[in-house]
């Protein structure tokens, strides 16, 4: 790929709709942690939203997908390690602890 | 929507088999350094949380959500501000592109502001590094954004005076889109450090 989106009125159109996903996800976020604090598979809802937002913020405004592949790999990889370790910690936290007491 | 070739000489680095380095080389070095960095710093939070995770559970219901918020939608407008100026000097606007810069200049202003206030909430309630494991790991990864942050604020200062100074153009926008790259991957950690701490799981 040797070419990158002009940014016309409609490339502004795409960078407002991401914009206001990610504000919708942020209040999304915040009112699921305060109607269902608590429940099991709450983790994995946050996990997921925490990468959906992460990978928005990548795609849309690095415009990721058009970039070196190094660059692809730190950018994807740093938004995905964190929802993975939040998945980790939900379903194997006593094993972490375990493994990380001196 | 149409697409285009952009030039690669000055715009963004552009590699032998086309793939494009947003800014130049160095950011993402820094921005790499960056992500380390944080990672590292979010092994402190996971093995914190393994080991108090009732500590965690309920530490985030005493900090400010408000400000967490806030600090959140700042980040993203911000973000989507720089973005905007880049995609309209790219589109040949250059006056629509200084005005973006400087709607994101301002929103970004708005962290530290808010962190301020954030901070003052905060001892008015008792809560400082000393208050549990939960506030001394919030303090830590806080500040530590923080300070990256205004790095960032410094770096659209400079970037907003160039751009003043008829530095960028058209073909040639790769200082801009090098600051644009640096407060995303700000904004990616933000987004994740709102997540620790003020989202109740």
């Amino acid at each position: 790929m040797n070419g990158v989106e002009k940014k016309t009125p409609s490339g502004l159109t795409a960078l407002t709709n991401a914009w206001l996903g990610l504000v919708a996800l942020t209040l999304v976020s915040l009112g699921l942690g305060q109607w269902f604090h608590g429940k099991p598979w709450l983790q994995l809802l946050v996990a997921a939203l925490v990468w959906l937002k992460g990978h928005v913020v990548a795609r849309r405004f690095i415009e990721v997908e058009s970039c070196h592949p190094f660059i692809r790999r730190v950018v994807n990889g740093f938004v995905a390690v964190t929802p993975l370790a939040l998945l980790g910690l939900a379903y194997f936290g006593a094993q972490l602890a375990r493994w990380a007491t001196l | 929507m149409s697409v285009v070739a952009i030039s690669d000489r000055g715009a963004s680095a552009e590699t032998q088999a086309g793939w494009r380095i947003p800014g130049n080389k160095g950011i993402w070095v820094g921005i790499s350094c960056e992500f380390v960095e944080f990672l590292v710093l979010f092994v402190v939070y996971f093995v914190s949380r393994a080991h108090f995770p009732e500590a965690f559970a309920e530490g985030g219901e005493q900090l400010s959500r408000l400000a967490g918020t806030t600090i959140t939608l700042l980040m993203v407008s911000s973000s989507y501000c720089i973005a905007c100026s880049v995609a309209t000097l790219r589109a040949g606007r250059r006056r629509a592109s200084l005005a973006w810069l400087g709607a994101g200049l301002v929103l970004a202003l708005g962290y530290p502001l808010t962190k301020y206030f954030e901070f003052q909430w905060n001892l008015a309630h008792g809560i400082t590094g000393d208050s549990g494991i939960f506030f001394t790991v919030y303090y830590y990864l806080t500040l530590n954004h923080l300070v990256h942050a205004v790095w960032g604020i410094l770096g659209m200062l400079w970037v907003l005076a160039r751009h003043l100074g008829g530095a960028y153009t058209v073909d040639d926008y790769s200082g801009l889109e090098a600051l644009a790259s640096y407060w995303h991957a700000t904004d990616i950690i933000w987004l994740v450090l709102f997540s620790f701490f003020y989202v109740l799981v």
